[in-house]
Formats: C-alpha cells, structure tokens, sequence
C-alpha cells in the first residue's frame, strides 16, 4: 500500500517513543523539548496521505497516553487529527522543501498543544494554567524547537524511504 | 472521490468517539495504564539502563579518539581514571541519597527513575517499584534537594509519579521567610507558579518555598524550590510568584517515596 510498510512504520513510532522519553528528554532548552512523535506524526500524514496520517497518529497517541499521566485517550484524539490534517493537506504543498517543513511542523505543534489546552480546560475543572504563560513559555518554544529539530529529521527519512511527491507513493 | 469521502467519513467517526472517550474521563488516573506498565517495567527498566549507559558512555568519545593518537598505555590508564571517577561519582550520589534517607523523618522507599513522561503537557515519571515495595497512591515523592511530586498510579511492580511541575498538580506551599501561603501550580514548561500570595506579602525572589503540611499528602516543611520572580497583575487581587524547583526534575535518577 505504501512505499513504507507498516511494520517500518510502527517501528518507527515505538523508537521515537523510546528516543523521547530518553535523549528529547536531556535536550530541553527553556523547558521546551522536541516533540518526536508528532514530527513522526505528521511526516506520515504529508508524506504517505490521510489515512496513513490518522492511523500513525492514533498508534503513537495511544502510546503517548500509556506512558503519560493525562486524560486517557486526549493525545490518541490529538495526533490523529494532527496526522489527519497533515494527509489532507499533503497534496496542496510542495513538502520537500526544508521551509515548508519547518512551517509545517511549527504550525502542527502549535495546533496541537492549543488543542490539547482546549480539551483539558474543557474537561478539568480545576486547571490553574495561565494561558499567556503556557502560549509564550510552552507553546512558541517548543513550536520552533520541533520544527528546527524537524528539519534534519525529514532529510534523513526522506532519504531513507527515497519519497517524493504525491504521484511517486500514492 | 468516493473513497476519499468514505475516508474522511470513517476519520470523523473515530475522531469523535475518541472525543467522546476523552470527555468521559472524569480524572488522569487509569487503573487499565498502568497494568500496561507494569507489564512493559522490565523492559523499560533495560531500556532505561541502555540509555543511562550510553548517556555516560558517550563523553568518553572525544577523549578516545584524542587518546588514540597517544600511546595505547596511556589510553589505557586515562580511561580507567574515568571510569573510576564515574564510580565514585555514583557512590557519592547514593551515600548522599542514603544520609538524606537517614535525616528524613519519613520512612521512605528508594525508587529508580524508569521511564519519563512522552507527552510535552503533563510531567510524569515512571519508578521500578510499586505496591509490592510498599508505595502507595498519594504520598509525597521526595529527592535529595526536595520535593519531587506524588504517587497518582501504582501498580504491583511500577508506579507513576505526578510531577510538581505537572499542570494538573496543585500543592500547597508557603515562604519559609515570612510563612506567607500560597498555592503552587505546574507548567509545562517544568517551572511551577505559586498563585494567591498575598497583595502586601514582601516575598522576593530567593525565597525558599517550603510545603504548608495542608491537608495528608504533603508532609510539612519540605523544601520546594525558590521564588526567581514575582508578578502582580493590574487588578489582580493577589500577586504571583515563578518557582524554580530545588532538584531539576528532568534529570531525576532516584528518587524517594514516602511509606
């Protein structure tokens, strides 16, 4: 179906898992870490479409959610519709340019974490974050971080799998 | 276009269960999660133990390639010298554990930091020991320096530990100086607020922050961090304050449970 199996693909997910959870983790510059698995995320939703994008995103959200301590199944919701979204725009841009990669991931970590934000303050009744705090010391930092982060990262998948434009994997 | 719409018909549906799911979770906690991590704990624990290897490993790269223009005795000798002071080091850090162990007036349990949170919102850490050692849920997490969080999952061999620095972990605190109250909140970010100080309170960054022993999770007095800056909104009716945790809860590698 896809120039990358599946098996490569969760193999993918479950090391990004364990590399965040390890060396992301000892990365951190002003608390803002590199998201890996939503740079996986939306690798496969750009790269591989829709479909592909939504079901890596709810693997590595599930996984996510087993290691985190949060509301079960919030980053499973989140990375699927960041990697659904990512698949529905993957036909509309030119995605091997290192920008376009960059702005992608950017917006996709901006999205999600002000999602998530959406969600918890939805559901919590108690959350005492401030929001001004959260958008310019959590969510901007690691916005460019992941995508900076992002940029080698795509280089190296890209040239692993030899993926093109749409027609050469579709 | 048919399948492309049967597509996004199909993301829809799954979109909104897993909605649906969300919303009808009424706390973090999840007695399914961390049945799985106990089950992963072992290899967790190898995974863990690769990378801390690795991690101290990985500065003797430079030094050996530096030592490979040198003679092979002297190579030799160099990395010993090394190896010896990463012993030492490790030993200084466990007899430090264990003399702070000794002054705690809490019988606690030592714990190894296994597995860290994946997320970029919640701060959590996973410890290698559970009901079976004796940990129990909600009680105060403790490191040498300070307060690290609370037990909020347990499992027979694994737990996991709500971070202070946490968004949804909430601790009351107080200046050790001027025994002025607040409440301390986490970011993500790994800094933590402490809100409601009051508005003619003279806390000034330096401040030690210390537990106020409300309520039964947190023990009184212990150390949380220190005030780098306070705030005050206009129109505020209290003023607020960025902590600074007293250990860097990232780079946990033990940590201590209150029994």
């Amino acid at each position: 179906m896809y120039k990358i199996s599946r098996f490569q693909i969760y193999l993918i997910i479950v090391a990004a898992l364990f590399l965040q959870g390890s060396v992301f983790n000892y990365m951190e510059i002003m608390g803002a870490r590199p998201d890996l698995l939503l740079m996986v995320v939306v690798f496969f939703g750009l790269f591989l479409g829709p479909a592909a994008g939504l079901e890596t995103g709810f693997a590595a959200g599930l996984l996510k959610d087993i290691f985190a301590l949060d509301f079960l199944w919030i980053n499973a919701c989140i990375l699927s519709l960041s990697g659904f979204a990512a698949g529905i725009i993957n036909t509309q841009f030119f995605k091997e340019s290192k920008r376009a990669d960059f702005i992608f991931v950017f917006g996709f970590t901006i999205f999600s974490m002000l999602l998530h934000y959406l969600i918890v303050s939805v559901i919590s009744t108690s959350l005492a974050l401030d929001f001004r705090d959260f958008f310019l010391g959590s969510v901007i930092p690691t916005a460019i971080y992941t995508g900076l982060v992002s940029i080698p990262i795509y280089v190296k998948l890209l040239d692993i799998y030899n993926l093109k434009e749409t027609e050469d994997y579709l | 276009m048919r399948t492309q719409k049967s597509k996004i018909f199909k993301a829809l549906i799954v979109i909104v269960c897993l909605t649906a799911l969300i919303l009808s979770s009424k706390t973090i906690t999840s007695p399914l999660r961390i049945r799985i991590i106990d089950f992963l704990s072992p290899s967790l624990k190898t995974v863990n133990s690769f990378f801390t290897s690795a991690r101290r490993v990985l500065p003797f790269g430079s030094l050996r390639e530096e030592n490979r223009l040198l003679r092979e005795r002297i190579s030799l000798l160099s990395r010993k010298i090394e190896e010896l002071r990463i012993v030492s080091s490790d030993n200084d850090r466990l007899k430090e554990l264990l003399n702070f162990r000794k002054t705690v007036p809490f019988i606690t349990i030592p714990a190894q930091v296994i597995g860290r949170d994946p997320s970029n919102w919640s701060n959590s850490i996973i410890l290698d020991k559970g009901i079976n050692s004796g940990v129990r849920q909600n009680k105060a997490v403790l490191s040498t320096r300070g307060l690290v969080g609370r037990v909020l999952e347990v499992g027979r061999y694994s737990s996991k530990v709500l971070l202070v620095t946490d968004p949804n972990s909430k601790v009351g605190v107080m200046i050790q100086r001027n025994r002025q109250g607040g409440i301390l909140v986490g970011r993500p970010d790994g800094r933590c607020r402490m809100i409601y100080i009051a508005l003619d309170s003279d806390v000034m960054p330096g401040d030690k922050v210390i537990t106020a022993g409300f309520g039964t999770i947190f023990p009184k007095d212990i150390l949380v961090g220190e005030v780098l800056k306070v705030e005050r909104a206009p129109g505020r009716l209290y003023k607020s304050a960025i902590i600074k945790t007293a250990d860097d809860l990232s780079k946990l590698e033990e940590v201590m449970c209150i029994k």
